[in-house]
């Protein structure tokens, strides 16, 4: 036990170093990285913006205030924005590229862990343009409609946002997996990934049936923002589900990672390399 | 012309043998209409016409928005950028054929091959689980095609204009993206136009961007009707001619600055 604590905090420092040179290069392109950073921002703006002034004409979304979308939406844009950064050498068609190139290979051959090399392999920081407007949006959104605190409450947001980053860092890692086979990025995941934080950043009741079972129950997105969102808004369950539902956003978000992890080692050990 | 169409047609074609990358490209513009559509049926909540476009209008808004999207490329195109990166810019330059015109034939052939492909199989998917509006006249189906050819033609030349930054920034593609953006989004790609606040609207038609998807798909819908269209595609025209003028001055002092380095 006590060899893996040193190892472990071994791992974290080399980490901590590769992840060092790598922000290192991203930032000597000074002027370059700005604009991106810009742009990042600039799109999330824009996206929400576009949402926000047609509210001036219907003034809710079935029964939601723009300031109730917001925090959706702003919880869905923190999220997926530190996942981005944190999960991005799992990005199918980044990792893909690898597998195509043999790079991959060569992180084989390193007597480190492998899945420590991928994370350290690209961690993008002009996301954190999209992140200070997921922030922002979030603020609004307290500032729109003001919720009633308690310690619970407080306690509990950092375990969402957990989830969800679990949650989409899973399957970028299952779609990663994918690549051993295909050796192309499978694109049809794109849906779950971009598709699914776009769905789950309007509230789930205004989608048809068969939309909100697939992600409520293959899937089971719906618990990590929407129902977390009913119990902070103190809004009613319009699906009559258990009094926990709320709860289990971080568990799906582990759940998704841990099955995700287990797919990869499977595949891991499928993978022939591709020759070049 | 004959040249024009040849290059059209080699694109066509090349634009027709990725089935895989085009299938999953079309499985994400239904699964992203069906949110959008939604979003607009509980944003009209009660209400049957908001601002003149009924709640079928904006239902067949929200999936011919997502059908055109390949057929305009609207995401985005670096293929231009990449060819300056690279110097094979030097190879399309000793084409004896404008350097304009040579591009825009390869992306009217891959253009098309989109529309017959995927725009068509997209709307006959959401037809059948929907009840889309369609146009009234024949009158109303010959302004919308012709409205949509101009659209293709103006945002192709936006995008063109875009790309020639890259003859004077070495790593143009943020511009790029900024620049695809700002585009995409006052086209009405996310919402109509029409569902904007009045001094939004005002600030939209500033630009040419609402002429690449929001007016031909208005003509479409038979919001605007007769005379109204032919001003829209009178637009549209007018943009296309601007932005070619344009495009001219900016490309002979880019190509003054162009050097290329053996190899």
């Amino acid at each position: 036990m006590k060899g893996f604590g040193i190892n472990l905090w071994r791992y974290l420092k080399l980490y901590g170093l590769l992840l060092g040179a790598q922000l290192r290069s991203q930032m000597s392109y000074r002027s370059s990285f700005f604009l991106d950073l810009l742009s990042t921002a600039f799109i999330t703006l824009i996206e929400f913006g576009t949402l926000a002034v047609v509210f001036e004409r219907f003034n809710n979304i079935k029964g939601w205030t723009l300031g109730e979308v917001a925090f959706l939406y702003g919880l869905v844009e923190i999220s997926f924005s530190l996942m981005d950064m944190v999960f991005s050498g799992f990005d199918p068609p980044f990792f893909g590229q690898g597998i195509r190139k043999g790079s991959f290979d060569l992180l084989r051959l390193r007597p480190l862990p492998l899945i420590l090399q991928i994370f350290a392999s690209d961690f993008p920081l002009r996301r954190l343009g999209r992140l200070a407007l997921g922030i922002g949006i979030f603020a609004l959104a307290l500032n729109l409609n003001p919720i009633e605190w308690t310690l619970a409450k407080i306690l509990y947001l950092p375990w969402v946002i957990l989830g969800m980053v679990c949650f989409f860092g899973g399957l970028f890692i299952i779609g990663a997996a994918f690549t051993f086979w295909t050796v192309e990025g499978l694109e049809a995941l794109n849906i779950f990934t971009y598709g699914g934080s776009f769905l789950i950043s309007y509230p789930m009741h205004i989608y048809p049936d068969w939309l909100r079972f697939s992600f409520s129950y293959i899937v089971p997105a719906i618990f990590l923002n929407y129902y977390p969102a009913l119990y902070f808004l103190n809004k009613e369950d319009p699906f009559n589900l258990p009094a926990f539902a709320p709860f289990l956003a971080p568990w799906v978000g582990l759940g998704v990672l841990v099955v995700a992890l287990k797919i990869w080692a499977w595949g891991l050990r499928h993978y022939h390399s591709t020759g070049s | 012309m004959r040249l024009f169409f040849e290059i059209a047609r080699r694109s066509f074609q090349r634009a027709l043998t990725y089935r895989a990358a085009t299938l999953a490209g079309m499985v994400t513009n239904l699964f992203f209409g069906v949110i959008r559509a939604s979003v607009l049926i509980a944003l009209y909540g009660e209400a049957d016409s908001v601002n003149g476009l009924s709640l079928q209008g904006a239902v067949t808004y929200a999936a011919l928005s997502q059908a055109i999207i390949a057929y305009l490329n609207i995401f985005g195109w670096f293929g231009l950028m990449m060819n300056v990166h690279s110097g094979d810019v030097a190879q399309d330059l000793l084409k004896p054929m404008s350097f304009y015109r040579f591009w825009l034939a390869q992306d009217f052939g891959r253009a098309w091959a989109n529309l017959l492909l995927r725009s068509l199989s997209i709307m006959l998917i959401y037809s059948l689980f929907w009840s889309l509006a369609y146009p009234q006249s024949l009158e109303q189906w010959f302004y919308m095609l012709i409205s949509l050819l101009l659209s293709w033609w103006l945002n192709f030349s936006w995008q063109f204009l875009v790309n020639l930054t890259a003859f004077w920034v070495p790593n143009a593609r943020g511009i790029g993206r900024f620049a695809f953006f700002l585009s995409m989004a006052l086209s009405g790609l996310y919402m109509p136009i029409r569902l904007f606040p009045e001094w939004l609207q005002k600030i939209c038609y500033f630009s040419p961007f609402p002429h690449i998807l929001n007016s031909p798909l208005e003509i479409y819908l038979g919001v605007v009707q007769g005379q109204e269209s032919l001003v829209l595609i009178a637009m549209q025209a007018i943009w296309i001619v601007l932005l070619i003028i344009l495009i001219h001055v900016i490309l002979r002092l880019g190509l003054r600055r162009l050097v290329i380095l053996g190899g």
